[in-house]
């Protein structure tokens, strides 16, 4: 309309072009010959006129500032419009009094946009100018390659700001096909490979208009959510968020020499006299510390293998005081990562063991007042079938040897019980000092002491062992402890025997053979230059990383895994949801820790309280009417599937005794199933974060979509949401059984 | 105990309290809870875990029989003026129990329980010449696990994977219990392989939780949970161990609808059971299920219950003692219940246990594991104030003494002793090998206590 308005959007064109072939040096010259000026012309113009300036060209996320001058009017001030409407709109972007023009969310329909400035004192006269509308600068704030273990590929996610549909991911400068998360994270649609040593360099482009690259970045190679929330629900007493991401930044082998390293978390004496609550029975006291380790000991892995010791190197609460207990766990979570040749000394020597099976205040065979006795056999023939070398000669696999006749080959008889038998007697409880009392028995306990040997007690007569080997007739009770222990533990079944049972205490039920043997060999040697037999640390590590276990990682239909005993499940879902411990109040201390275990008790267990020491269920174990072994389904049955479901109703109310759970509205999984206000997204969410808590991100649709679907249904009520799906999670199958 | 027992015992309450509500929906009552059937039988085997000492349980009262146990058994010999002489049947003065059993000393007098002597496991009739020279026997004669398996599933091989109870319900279930709504065999000691059939399985219950889960949330949406729950159960992800957990969680949803339908129609019984008695409240799960036959459609029953710690190395007088007080008090207690209902002459309880212990003490006033036993059989159905089978020669090295320290080679075996009572149960001449393959190796498969 005006020359005023040719001349400015001649600028603007230029300056259009300008920016696309070199940007400002040319338009800054283009700016000297005078565009925007009102002095440009040589006849001087008195009609009034509006000018409009701008940059021309805006990208979303950021604003422009326009600048209008009025010339012969006796105000210079101006309204804005947006394509003919004041002040603009949320479709077309806004303009404020003063000509800041914010683009709208997404590029508006009609691009560029004209921005018109109106004059005040002279409404009938205006000036123009168009804007161009151009997609954001993307940037990059972090770049990851999540891989399963053992894996050379992933899926790249990339996350940062800017990002608009058509934005595209470059690997290596070549583009990659990408899926579009969100306008902050983009992922590769097919798996990137990366070795973690070679960089792998990425980048994003955003689509015309105004197409523009991001920053390089190198992506970072971390474990995945299915790999690392996995190892630890193998390795822990349950994933929590914070151990989740720790462990996918250092990986899973860094993550179990972190575990190695850290000291045991151990059990305090129980005081004397013990705290009020445990005036008239320590077990209370003894459940407590248990369960604040299990619950939030950083030694996890170290606890969860003294866990699964416990359950094969077995004492009870039921005839042990809970003093030796407290003593025996320290004991058991110290030996952890020791040489299994120390761990079945210290257990043979704990007055715990000693209490349980009976080797305290064994007295050689002899005439007690005219009565002859015999050598007490209880821990010798235990030792041998439950804790070393089975009844069975084992192959390194795990198989049973069997004879021509196709029969099992015992592993050793009566009378060598009754050999190993005298070999263990003499021992005691130790003086308060830890010394050799003068007495036997010594009836005066000292649990924190292993037993001492009174020699007068000690069977000299020589003792026939396995394979051979013979104690001599008159040695000291040590020499004999030393040489019976040594000729267990030289047993080749001890590999097979223990190894097996470790990893159906913490990764499957039924391993295969393979399995078995690739884990006893490094039983047998742990492959240093010292050829060490019986290094646990090495066996915990082979176990944990090996093939079979890590295969779940990948292959979420992977047919393995072991149900949850009552202890993990409780302690899993406390930790995953982040329960917390209260108290009772002012005055009281960590001794009410103890409550998870009254909220388990019904299911047949409690730390250190089976009913025998063949465990609250035997590794041979087959589950009726199936030819599947699976120990812990020896406490699974039509009853404590149904206190099960209790127990998850209690878990998910926030109802265990002097804890506190927060599942509320404005808990963090409450804002979830409600921050879009659409049942099926924020139920969706909800499921998704349980999933990743409670089933490594792997929960298969056939389950979520039932779960999202009821859940859905859930109107008006977040913390309603979050505890029935909690409860459709914890409580299904898929859930119960670790895999 | 104090505390923790309290605290224990609070919290399984509020447990309780939530079933009830919980289970509204089913709570239909049924008309023919209280009815009676016409031919209802039931066993009840009441397992005493560890490896109960016999040689404690029923000793010599004469002269020479006593004086020899107390020689013999010195620290752990109870004195003869504390015995419980048996009368019934029995010669005067030959035979007494333990002390602790008074409940069934006095059941023994009235004929409701009988005595089996030195009752073990064995693959064929054995005698101590036999066992010395390499006869075939149990494998792992003296290990807690083997000879419980061995006891439970009565056949040739520890390694058979039914027991004789399931072996039962598979030949019977049809026979009897056609429209049942629940298992045949019911568990009140969680699952053992006796319970367990090739097509049969048991029903757990956790005594005095007989119904469904707590749920929390408000009727209707509990209502709508359990569904989404019990869908869920229906998703056959192809593990082996989840799929097997969703057979026993869907079989759980059924027995407890089932169970507790069926227990709410009828008043409780008046029979008072011992309080703080593990076994007691185990018996009284099962007598209440018996209440109830009818409703369930059960014309045959088998229960297992159990106790555990007879394993005593140690302090034996006080340990044992004390277990069999809590056996007595509670089984007498099941009898009366079984008298207050009318169905005494169709309930037959019986103890099995691992193995019995040495005749000789060792150091530690306690005994180690042996093999022959001695077993209690009660019912007004039992041929009682007997004795059956064969007492062992109480000398160590002697004629029936495995070795030398009092491990009785069994007169009976312990086939013999369950195909008697499945002899009574219903199980006929053409079954009983089915039941019992090894039954064949013996020449005398009823021993007519029952």
């Amino acid at each position: 309309m005006t020359g005023g308005m040719d001349l400015r959007n001649l600028c603007g064109r230029f300056r259009l072009n300008g920016w696309a072939i070199g940007l400002g040096l040319l338009g800054g010259g283009l700016g000297l010959t005078g565009c925007g000026s009102s002095t440009a012309g040589a006849v001087v113009n008195t009609q009034p006129q509006v000018t409009v300036n701008g940059a021309g060209q805006v990208r979303l996320g950021s604003t422009a500032q326009l600048s209008a001058t009025v010339t012969n009017e006796p105000t210079t001030s101006v309204t804005w419009q947006v394509n003919g409407v004041a002040g603009g709109s949320a479709a077309l972007g806004t303009i404020s009094a003063s000509g800041v023009y914010t683009p709208p969310a997404a590029l508006p329909a009609t691009n560029p946009v004209t921005i018109t400035a109106i004059s005040v004192s002279a409404p009938s006269v205006s000036g123009t100018a168009t804007e161009a509308v151009w997609n954001p600068l993307p940037t990059v704030t972090a770049a990851v390659i999540p891989q399963d273990y053992g894996a050379t590929s992933g899926i790249l996610t990339v996350t940062g700001t800017g990002f608009v549909a058509g934005a595209q991911l470059q690997v290596g400068g070549a583009s990659v096909l990408t899926t579009m998360t969100s306008p902050t994270t983009l992922q590769a649609t097919n798996p990137v490979v990366a070795s973690g040593v070679t960089p792998v360099v990425v980048d994003v482009v955003n689509p015309d208009p105004g197409s523009a690259t991001s920053p390089i970045t190198n992506a970072q190679v971390q474990a995945s959510l299915h790999s690392t929330a996995r190892l630890l629900d193998q390795a822990t007493f349950g994933p929590t968020l914070t151990d989740i991401q720790h462990v996918e930044t250092v990986g899973l082998p860094a993550y179990l020499n972190e575990q190695f390293a850290v000291p045991t978390t151990l059990e305090a004496d129980i005081t004397t006299p013990p705290p009020t609550l445990c005036t008239n029975n320590t077990i209370p006291c003894q459940q407590a510390e248990w369960w604040q380790v299990a619950l939030t000991g950083q030694d996890q892995l170290r606890q969860r293998v003294a866990l699964a010791m416990s359950e094969m190197f077995v004492i009870s609460t039921n005839m042990v005081n809970a003093r030796a207990v407290t003593a025996y766990q320290n004991m058991l979570a110290n030996d952890a990562f020791a040489n299994f040749s120390t761990t079945i000394k210290d257990v043979t020597l704990s007055t715990g063991m000693g209490a349980y099976l009976n080797m305290l205040n064994s007295a050689k065979p002899g005439v007690v007042n005219g009565v002859p006795q015999i050598a007490n056999e209880n821990y010798a023939r235990e030792l041998m079938q439950l804790f070393t070398i089975g009844l069975y000669m084992l192959n390194q696999d795990g198989t049973l040897q069997l004879d021509p006749s196709g029969n099992p080959i015992p592993t050793y008889t009566e009378a060598q019980v009754q050999a190993f038998a005298r070999a263990y007697t003499g021992w005691t409880y130790a003086t308060a000092t830890g010394g050799v009392p003068t007495s036997f028995p010594n009836n005066t306990p000292n649990y924190d002491a292993p037993m001492a040997a009174v020699e007068s007690q000690h069977d000299l007569i020589a003792k026939t062992l396995l394979n051979g080997t013979t104690l001599s007739a008159g040695q000291t009770s040590g020499q004999d402890l030393a040489g019976a222990l040594a000729n267990l533990f030289s047993h080749q079944n001890v590999g097979p025997f223990v190894c097996k049972q470790l990893i159906q205490h913490m990764v499957t039920s039924n391993p295969s053979s393979a399995y078995v043997s690739r884990v006893a060999a490094v039983f047998a040697d742990d492959g240093t230059a010292q050829h060490v037999r019986g290094n646990m640390q090495a066996v915990v590590q082979a176990m944990l990383l090996d093939v079979e276990a890590r295969a779940g990682d990948s292959n979420p239909s992977f047919n393995g895994g072991h149900l949850r005993e009552p202890l993990l499940y409780m302690a899993g879902v406390m930790r995953g949801l982040g329960y917390t411990f209260v108290g009772a109040g002012a005055g009281t201390g960590a001794e009410y820790y103890y409550t998870p275990s009254n909220s388990i008790s019904p299911l047949g267990q409690r730390p250190y309280a089976s009913g025998s020491v063949f465990n609250f269920f035997a590794p041979e174990y087959v589950i009726p009417g199936t030819t599947t072994n699976a120990p812990e389904f020896g406490i699974e049955n039509t009853a404590t599937a149904v206190l099960r479901l209790s127990l998850a109703d209690n878990l998910v109310y926030n109802r265990v005794q002097y804890f506190n759970v927060d599942l509320s509205a404005t808990s963090a999984l409450g804002m979830m199933a409600s921050a879009t206000g659409n049942a099926t997204t924020d139920s969706t969410n909800l499921v998704n974060a349980l999933s990743n808590l409670f089933m490594h991100g792997q929960m298969p649709t056939q389950l979520s979509a039932p779960i999202i679907a009821h859940v859905a249904t859930i109107l008006n009520n977040p913390a309603e949401r979050v505890r029935v799906a909690t409860y459709l999670v914890i409580t299904s199958s898929f859930y119960k059984v670790e895999h | 105990m104090g505390v923790d027992r309290r605290t224990f015992i609070k919290y399984a309450s509020l447990a309780a309290a939530g079933n009830a509500a919980a289970l509204r929906p089913f709570g239909a009552l049924n008309a023919l809870a209280q009815g009676t059937t016409p031919d209802y039988k039931a066993l009840v085997c009441v397992f005493l875990f560890g490896g109960n000492d016999a040689n404690n349980t029923l000793i010599p009262f004469d002269m020479a029989g006593y004086g020899n146990y107390a020689t013999v058994r010195g620290p752990i010999a109870i004195a003869q003026n504390q015995l419980l002489p048996l009368v019934g049947s029995l010669s005067p003065n030959t035979f007494a129990l333990n002390p602790s059993l008074p409940e069934i000393a006095a059941l023994f007098g009235s004929s409701n329980v009988a005595m089996v002597a030195n009752v073990g496991t064995l693959v064929a009739p054995t005698t101590k010449a036999q066992y010395q020279s390499g006869a075939t026997v149990p494998t792992n004669l003296f290990s807690h696990s083997d000879q419980q398996l061995e006891w439970q599933n009565a056949a040739k091989s520890g390694a058979t994977q039914t027991g004789w109870a399931g072996r039962i319900a598979d030949q019977l279930g049809s026979a009897y219990n056609s429209t049942s709504q629940v298992p045949m065999i019911t568990s009140v000691a969680g699952d053992t392989l006796f319970c367990n059939g090739s097509a049969s399985t048991p029903v757990s219950v956790s005594p005095g939780n007989l119904g469904g889960a707590q749920c929390s949330e408000g009727i209707t949406e509990c209502a709508a949970q359990q569904a989404t729950a019990q869908a869920l159960l229906s998703f056959d992800s192809g593990l082996t161990l989840v799929q097997a957990d969703n057979t026993i969680t869907s079989n759980a949803y059924l027995y407890a609808k089932t169970l507790t339908a069926a227990v709410q129609s009828v008043p409780s019984l008046n029979t008072v059971f011992p309080s703080l008695n593990g076994l007691a409240a185990q018996l009284k799960q099962i007598a209440q299920i018996i209440q109830v036959r009818a409703a369930l459609g059960v014309n045959r029953q088998i229960f297992f219950c159990g106790v555990g710690n007879f394993d005593t190395h140690s302090n034996q007088l006080v340990l044992q003692n004390a277990l069999l007080a809590q056996m007595s008090a509670a089984m007498n207690a099941f009898y009366a219940a079984t008298v207050e209902m009318g169905v005494q002459n169709n309930v037959t309880s019986f103890t099995m246990s691992d193995f019995s212990r040495t005749f000789q003490p060792n150091s530690n006033t306690g005994t180690d594991h042996a093999w022959g036993s001695h077993h209690i059989v009660m019912g007004g159905a039992v041929k009682g104030g007997q004795m059956y089978g064969t007492f062992p020669t109480l000398h160590l090295g002697g004629p029936d003494d495995s070795g030398t320290n009092g491990r009785w080679v069994p007169s009976t075996g312990s086939v013999q002793y369950a195909a008697t009572l499945a002899s009574w149960f219903g199980v006929n001449a053409a079954q009983m090998p089915l039941v019992f393959p090894n039954i064949g190796s013996f020449t005398k498969p009823n021993l007519g206590f029952v």
